[in-house]
Parts: C-alpha cells; sequence; structure tokens
C-alpha cells in the first residue's frame, strides 16, 4: 500500500522542523484533510461515534465496516493548557516559552485536539476559551491544524 | 480473603542510588536484590518466582545491557523456579507488586523475589541533542509530538495541574506545600538525596519546566534498584523481619493511551479513582483507618490526585488538605514519610512500598517513624493505568 508521507526538503534539520506526522493507513486521511485545510475525524457511520486517534472499530457499537472521515466544524473548547519553557527538541530551543492546548471538539467534548493556540499572549490562555482551527505551514511542506480564538 | 491467606512483605533493599553511578543493570539488580535477600535472611533455594520491571521510563541513555526475570533468577542461584515476569510496562513497580501477589495468591509460586531498575533518563539536553535531522512520528503521538508536546511533564503534570488550579481553586503555593513537607521528611532521612529543608520561596523561585509545574514538583532521576520479596503469610513468620501483610491490593486500567495523556476523558479523575474504589471493596477497613500514605510523587499533582481519589480529602480539596498540614509528618495523615522520589530518587514507585513496609515493622524509620502505624497505603502512576496496595502490620 502506498502511502503519502509529507514531503519536506532533504537539507532539512531538526532545528527547522518540530517533529513530522508519519502517516500510516489509518491516519492518511487526516493529514490529507490537513494538506487541504479540513479537520477530518474519522466517524462511525452505524452509531455516530467519533473515533480519535483513528481505530480499525469503533468502540462504541463495534462496528468495523462503516467507519469514515467526516469534516468537523473545527470549533471547540480549551480544555487544559500548558506554556513550556524548557526546551526538549532542537526546533523548541528558538521558540520557549510556547503553549500547548488540549481542544474539546464542539462535536464531541470528548474529542481532544492537542495543538497550539496562536496569536493570543500564553499567560492569558483560559481553561473553557472558544477556539476554531485554522491551518499553517509552520515549516516548508508541513502544514499542521493550528487554533485561534473563536 | 480469609486472613491466613494474606500474603506477606518480608525483605526489602535498595542497591547503591545516585547519579550516573557508572553501574548497568545487572549490577544494581544484584545489589538490591542480594540486600533484600540478607533483610529477611531468605536463601535462594526458598524463592520460587521472581519478577522483574526495568524500563527507564524515558529517553534510555546509551550502553545500558538488557535483563529479563530469568538472567536475574540464573544470576543469584535462584533455581528452579514457578512463576516469572519481565513486563515492562504498566504502573511503574505495582506492575511488579501486583504480578507477585496474585502469583502468591493463585499458587503459582509461594515465595517472589520483585525488582524495580531504573536507570537515570537523559536529561533535556542531552534529549535534545540526541536528535539528528529532522524527526518522523509514527504512532498516536503524530497527533501529538508535532504541536511540541514532547515530554511527560507537559502530558502527565502541566495539563492536569493547569485544570486542577483553574477547575478547583488550587494554588501554586498549595503545590508548594507539598513539596515544603516532603522535603521536611527527607531532611530525617539519611537514604535521602535532597536533604537540604526547603521554603516557599525556595518553591517559588524555582524554575518552571512547564508552568505550573517547576523542577521542584519533579522526580529526581537516578540509577536505582529496589528490591522486595514477597510470601505466603504461613511462611511469614519464619524469617528475620516481622511480616507486614497485604490487607488488600487494587490495579486499574481505564483510558488505554499510549500518546501521552491529553486525549484522558478526566485529565484528574481517572483509573486512581477507580482502583482506590475497588480497593476499599476488598477491605473492611477505610480511609480514616490509614496511618500513613506514600503516594507517587512523579510530579506533585500526582500526588494531589491520589489524596482525593483514596478519599483522604474530597474531589478538588487536595490543595487545602496539603495546606492545613494534614499530610505533615506531624498531621493526621503523614504523606511519603521517606521524602518521596522527588527526595530518595526516581526508584520509580519502590519507595513507596518499602518505606510503607518499613513503618508498620515499626521500629526502622528512626525520626521518621509514624508512631503506632498499623495501617499504610500506597500508590503508584495515574491517568490511564495505576494500582493501590493497602498494608498492614502484623
Amino acid at each position: 500500500m502506498n502511502i503519502a508521507s509529507i514531503n519536506i526538503p532533504e537539507s532539512a534539520t531538526a532545528a527547522q522542523y518540530p517533529p513530522i506526522p508519519e502517516p500510516n493507513m489509518l491516519t492518511e486521511f487526516f493529514w490529507e484533510g490537513i494538506a487541504n485545510h479540513q479537520l477530518l475525524i474519522l466517524r462511525c457511520g452505524s452509531c455516530g461515534t467519533y473515533i480519535h486517534y483513528p481505530r480499525p472499530i469503533c468502540p462504541t457499537c463495534l462496528s468495523m465496516d462503516d467507519l469514515a472521515p467526516a469534516q468537523v466544524s473545527g470549533r471547540g473548547t480549551i480544555y487544559s493548557h500548558t506554556t513550556t519553557v524548557q526546551p526538549f527538541h532542537p526546533y523548541y530551543v528558538d521558540k520557549v516559552p510556547y503553549n500547548l492546548i488540549v481542544v474539546a471538539l464542539e462535536e464531541d467534548e470528548n474529542i481532544r485536539i492537542t495543538s497550539n493556540l496562536i496569536d493570543f499572549p500564553n499567560d492569558d490562555i483560559r481553561i473553557g476559551m472558544p477556539v476554531e482551527v485554522t491551518f499553517q505551514e509552520v515549516a516548508p511542506g508541513l502544514t499542521l491544524p493550528l487554533f485561534k480564538l473563536a | 480473603m480469609a486472613k491466613r491467606d494474606r500474603v506477606a512483605a518480608i525483605g526489602v533493599g535498595y542497591s547503591t542510588t545516585g547519579r550516573r553511578t557508572g553501574l548497568n543493570r545487572r549490577q544494581l539488580v544484584a545489589q538490591a536484590a542480594k540486600a533484600a535477600m540478607a533483610d529477611c535472611g531468605i536463601s535462594p533455594d526458598q524463592i520460587d518466582g521472581v519478577v522483574l520491571h526495568a524500563g527507564v521510563a524515558g529517553a534510555e541513555p546509551p550502553g545500558l545491557d538488557w535483563i529479563d526475570a530469568l538472567d536475574v533468577a540464573q544470576m543469584l542461584g535462584i533455581t528452579p523456579i514457578t512463576f516469572y515476569n519481565s513486563d515492562q510496562g504498566g504502573p511503574a513497580y505495582f506492575h511488579a507488586a501486583i504480578s507477585a501477589i496474585a502469583a502468591i495468591q493463585s499458587g503459582q509460586a509461594h515465595t517472589v523475589l520483585t525488582v524495580r531498575v531504573i536507570n537515570q533518563r537523559l536529561s533535556s539536553a542531552e534529549e535534545r541533542d540526541s536528535v539528528q535531522g529532522p524527526m518522523r512520528i509514527s504512532g498516536d503521538s503524530q497527533f501529538t509530538m508535532p504541536f511540541g508536546s514532547v515530554t511527560p511533564i507537559q502530558t502527565i503534570a502541566a495539563l492536569p495541574a493547569q485544570r486542577h488550579m483553574e477547575r478547583y481553586g488550587t494554588t501554586e503555593e498549595q503545590f508548594g506545600a507539598h513539596v515544603i513537607a516532603q522535603r521536611a521528611n527527607a531532611v530525617l532521612n539519611d537514604e535521602a538525596i535532597m536533604r537540604d529543608p526547603l521554603t516557599m520561596d525556595d518553591y517559588l523561585n524555582s524554575r518552571y519546566v512547564s508552568k505550573p509545574v517547576r523542577l521542584l514538583d519533579c522526580d529526581y532521576p537516578v540509577d536505582s534498584a529496589s528490591a522486595v520479596i514477597y510470601t505466603t503469610e504461613e511462611r511469614s513468620r519464619d524469617f528475620a523481619k516481622k511480616p507486614v501483610f497485604v490487607e488488600a491490593a487494587a490495579a486499574s486500567a481505564t483510558d488505554i493511551l499510549p500518546a501521552g495523556f491529553e486525549k484522558l476523558l478526566d485529565l484528574n479523575m481517572n483509573s486512581p479513582y477507580h482502583a482506590a474504589k475497588t480497593l476499599w471493596s476488598r477491605t473492611d477497613l477505610k480511609p480514616s483507618d490509614v496511618d500513613c500514605a506514600q503516594l507517587y510523587d512523579g510530579f506533585t499533582i500526582i500526588v494531589f490526585q491520589w489524596l482525593e481519589a483514596l478519599g483522604f480529602c474530597g474531589e478538588g480539596e487536595a490543595g487545602s488538605f496539603v495546606e492545613s498540614g494534614a499530610t505533615r509528618l506531624d498531621g493526621s495523615l503523614p504523606v511519603n514519610t521517606d521524602g518521596g522520589a522527588c527526595n530518595v530518587g526516581r526508584r520509580h514507585g519502590a519507595n513507596f512500598c518499602i518505606e510503607s513496609i518499613r513503618q508498620l515493622r515499626g521500629n526502622e524509620s528512626g525520626a521518621r517513624q509514624v508512631k503506632d502505624a498499623e495501617v499504610a497505603v500506597w500508590a503508584n502512576a495515574t491517568g490511564p493505568f495505576s494500582g493501590a496496595v493497602l498494608m498492614t502490620a502484623d
């Protein structure tokens, strides 16, 4: 099976790129969606359950044949957040302090998306703030779903 | 469980413990196992089971050899054996303990040596410098690491702690009160590594790693091995030390999520609540019967989660409970009387078991001895998996 990798320049260094997603057959749709500026979450056609991270089976009704990506609104609220001060990866050396947020999606608050909040002061981030997805090419060839205040 | 069928802990031992000791896994294991066997005067032919938990639980330094439970048995002359387990998953040392306890309860073995060996993980700078070229991330971490979720300090500690603060009004000073209280216990423990008393200013002036988590909220990575020997109640009084009994033990796994803790349905009320509920259902004892609690302090927030889960205070009340002084050595529920892993070093849960056993023996904890301690609870890990054990004196 041919799975589309995220292509970056051969000369790329660890300082230029955050850890890069390596899609597999279960997650390829998600990253194709991100490249097309769509937030897609796997959903069970039998019972409507959203399934994230992608799995081959619905944890609610055990359906396996009826799972398909569904576009979601990209809106949600901040479930928790932190501002990281110490860099554990070369990419973050010149980016600390940076925020990390967990977003509870509007469609199902138990679907959580880890991301970053952009264009907003780290110290003013609070749980419950409404946010919406935005797509940014953070480094050549790598687009990520980030969030801004809604 | 009928009282005569209880499992007993009879021997405990530590290896040399410290920063980059130069000792490999095999040396550390041999030291701790020998110490535990000497502690209770047991000989290899009296042991018929070995459990080893050997992972680093973090970025592993190069050059460590790998060993499993069979290596340990062979090295110590413990042969033949009827039970062995080298599983590296699960909630820290508890994972080894519950395996031994279950083996003895089921009759697969009568006497089991458990060892948790853990080498000092790479520091953040070493981990960063070890990254050569762009990193490709497969598995569930592809949904978290590209956004900078790269260390458990963020996911196990900072995200839950921040939510605890905003949801319940917990303050950084309340986290600090715990850090200061358990350091005061370490001052009394000559096996502890961090032994200088701390003030609130010291705590509040220590640097953040990922807000609101400070360096002083994190356990202290070391090379160490810890060993505990369990046996049947029937055999337990034939050895050198007073046995300590497993009154009840409970494991829990709730959300099974390999990619960090971000997706836990509730960042604070998760598997410890389930483990605690199971624990109390397996005993007639109650939280008010507990004389001391040894609660996993990989990060400060985990202690708060266990205080609430075990019912020592209500949901969201751990901050004020700790701030009241209740968890100090002279309080109503002394917590982490050895100083916790922040101060004795990261023995990955085993120190909480060993300190419980020593407290219940009644004469081994010196100035930090809890007077007339008869019941102790210890707990390991949090989030998707955890476990707790209630122990009683003979």
